[in-house]
């Protein structure tokens, strides 16, 4: 729950917030970093018990190995290994034996698996760091510094990702507009949280309808509102949580980027693509596409290069091979778009094609939502049944 | 036209910190004091329904 607990207000953010503001330079990033371990603990421990809270020794063990990356040093890959290995045992260990075993049961499947809070998020800053440090793109600040950097709880568990280089002058300018600053990041957090709870949560009423049960049942015209209403659903639900970080992390007197730039209704899916979660596709576009080689390689490996990022952003939303279908889906989708920039040129300015372009990826995104939402049987069963196939 | 209405949305939920010119006329706090209400009224009125963030199982 977090963003939608007293305990997060109360024990946490109001608190922390506080203190950092009228503490000095020195001790400002402790702050973040001893609020951030117990905001860890608690919230690990409520969600996944002892296990789950023994992983703070995660950030601790990755603090300490961060002093040793310089640039162009060895250690650096050592960072980058460790934080993949890391998000792989825990969020992928049961999903790749089960497909290494898919024949039988599984014999070496992780009963008692659990996702360490907050995982997938932390592991893309460990990255990012580790990386650009050994690309000499970001400096290495003090420990207390970098602590302060990956454990900042109000974008710890679900982002936005945050950049080093970008946080860093932030932390250590004194801030200064304390009114400014909580007038509108207490705005940003109200109306985020009622987004969360008369949009997002209204519309559970609806998405909840599907699972196998409901579908062979249901109307068809209904599995198109059940749909669509998904697609507001986590729009409201993730850009409501974005609100809610962007907001918190105000009341600090610390921006972090945005998130979300109103994408529904952009004109293409590559538009679509930089309005939607913003700090996740600037990150995949910076340490997956570039370093594939990005827009400046032949053709057809500029067309590989797409689906690859797109696969590895569906495995990274879920350990499922619909999670990888959805990836696979956006990745035709931008590919297709590229391919018919190049075909055509130039998009038409007149209102009609604009409009009928804005419809269009609106259908596609919402299409693939169902490869999101639902299981690869459930989903068979949604298309078959809505196709009447 | 719609540039001004998102302008002004985003100014009315904390995104933006200067006011668009549909609102400048009107003082902040009054804008500020109806949007406050209004998110409270909502949150009180829906927050029995409250489910788990999606991305945090992410």
């Amino acid at each position: 729950m977090i963003f939608n607990t007293f305990a997060y207000y109360l024990l946490f953010l109001l608190p922390a917030a506080t203190l950092y503001r009228c503490s000095r330079d020195r001790v400002r990033p402790w702050i973040i970093a001893v609020f951030g371990c117990g905001f860890f603990l608690y919230f690990a421990y409520s969600m996944a018990g002892v296990w789950g809270a023994l992983c703070l020794g995660i950030f601790l063990w990755e603090s300490i190995t961060s002093r040793l990356y310089k640039p162009g040093s060895r250690w650096c890959l050592l960072g980058l290994v460790q934080s993949l290995l890391l998000l792989g045992f825990f969020k992928y260990w049961n999903f790749f034996t089960g497909l290494l075993f898919w024949h039988h049961a599984n014999p070496v499947r992780w009963q008692s698996a659990f996702l360490p809070l907050g995982i997938s998020f932390f592991t893309f800053e460990f990255y990012h760091y580790a990386w650009d440090r050994r690309a000499g793109r970001t400096e290495q600040g003090t420990l207390a510094e970098y602590l302060a950097f990956i454990l900042f709880f109000p974008t710890m568990v679900a982002g936005p990702i945050k950049r080093y280089q970008d946080f860093l002058p932030k932390l250590r300018a004194k801030p200064r507009d304390w009114s400014s600053d909580w007038e509108f990041g207490l705005t940003r957090i109200l109306t985020g949280l009622a987004k969360k709870f008369a949009i997002a949560d209204l519309m559970t009423a609806w998405t909840n309808h599907l699972n196998a049960h409901d579908i062979p049942f249901a109307d068809r015209r209904m599995l198109l509102v059940w749909l669509f209403a998904y697609g507001v659903k986590i729009y409201a639900d993730f850009s409501a949580y974005s609100d809610i970080a962007i907001g918190s992390a105000r009341l600090f007197g610390i921006g972090v980027p945005e998130n979300f730039d109103w994408p529904y209704g952009r004109r293409n899916i590559q538009r679509f693509w930089q309005c939607w979660h913003i700090s996740l596709t600037r990150w995949l576009m910076d340490y997956v596409y570039i370093p594939l080689g990005g827009s400046r390689v032949a053709p057809v490996r500029i067309y590989i290069n797409i689906m690859l990022v797109m696969l590895v952003s569906g495995l990274w939303h879920g350990a499922g091979l619909n999670f990888l279908i959805w990836g696979l889906w956006h990745g035709l989708l931008l590919a297709l778009h590229r391919g018919w920039r190049k075909w055509r040129g130039e998009p038409s300015t007149r209102p009609l094609p604009v409009f009928a372009s804005r419809v269009v990826t609106l259908i596609a995104v919402n299409a693939g939502w169902a490869f999101f939402c639902m299981d690869l049987h459930t989903v068979t069963l949604f298309y078959r049944r809505l196709l009447a196939v | 036209m719609f540039l001004r209405f998102r302008q002004s949305v985003e100014y009315l939920a904390g995104e933006r910190d200067l006011a668009p010119p549909l609102l400048a006329r009107i003082p902040a706090w009054l804008l500020r004091s109806a949007v406050w209400l209004l998110a409270i009224a909502l949150i009180y009125a829906f927050c029995g329904q409250s489910s788990k963030f999606i991305y945090i199982d992410f």
